[in-house]
């Protein structure tokens, strides 16, 4: 199962990982003007707010990760052993 | 080369080719080069399945999209998602039933990822084009399958099958 886990001393309160997020795992805390983690069991593990996010404060851990292609098949090769 | 090797390398181009086309098309018709993907995945949706079962339940029906996917090596693994807040997997909407698909590992993505080109264009379009053809041979029903977040490691969809309308001739 996914875990999303925000660092709370790094969020800007930007609000892009809430305004993102297309399963709602966000919610924002006005008073605090962070946002905040609302359920982590809904995320898919997108990615999405991770790569917007301008402070790089959000993590995920037990996401299944695409197998990319590659253009170089050598690189590819080393890659195969750990599919 | 392994036969893995191989497999991968065949599939990269002509993943690559196909992503080049559909960003080629886009620019020179606009939106029409959707209507062409679509009929391209509707056709493989069709051939595909021609041989499939026929099965009521939407679950079970997706279930055998996946199987007729992997039988023929298409990199298009998805599953179906509910919020933990949500019951059931399957939603009654006006039109049908409606179920939310995660897809993760997509050789349309990641070709299109390899030249930066953008998502849901056409080549997005072909996929839904494909469940169009196989479940209207496994269901009966027309569908409709939605992009509504195209992410950077999984994309997030909602496909409608239309059971309020009439079925299909078999
Ligand atoms: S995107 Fe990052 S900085 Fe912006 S609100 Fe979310 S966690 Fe905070
Ligand atoms: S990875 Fe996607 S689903 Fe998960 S929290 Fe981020 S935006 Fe939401």
């Amino acid at each position: 199962m996914v875990h999303v886990e925000i660092n709370e001393s790094g969020c800007r309160g930007c609000r892009m990982c809430v305004d993102i997020c297309p399963t709602e795992v966000f919610e924002f805390d006005e008073p605090a003007r962070k946002a905040r983690v609302r359920e982590s069991e809904d995320c898919i593990g997108c990615l999405s707010c991770s790569y917007l996010c301008p402070s790089k404060s959000i993590t995920h851990s037990d996401f299944p990760v695409v197998k990319n292609f590659y253009r170089d098949l050598q690189f590819c090769r080393k890659k195969e052993a750990f599919l | 080369m392994s036969e893995t090797d191989s497999l991968r390398s065949d599939l990269l181009e002509a993943m690559n080719f196909l992503g080049a086309m559909a960003a080629g098309l886009e620019e020179a018709l606009g939106d029409p080069s959707k209507s062409i993907s679509y009929l391209a995945g509707e056709k493989l949706g069709l051939q595909f399945s021609s041989g499939a079962n026929r099965v009521d339940d939407l679950q079970d029906a997706l279930q055998e999209v996946s199987s007729i996917l992997y039988k023929n090596h298409c990199l298009w693994a998805f599953e179906p998602f509910k919020k933990k807040s949500e019951k059931e997997m399957v939603h009654l909407s006006q039109e049908g039933e409606e179920i939310m698909l995660v897809f993760r590992d997509c050789m349309i993505r990641q070709s299109l990822f390899c030249y930066g080109h953008p998502q849901k264009g056409s080549l997005c379009n072909m996929m839904f084009g494909f469940f169009s053809g196989a479940l209207k041979n496994i269901t009966g029903y027309s569908s409709r399958l939605e992009i509504v977040h195209a992410g950077e490691n999984a994309c997030y969809k909602r496909l409608t099958l239309f059971r309020k309308q009439n079925p299909l001739p078999a």
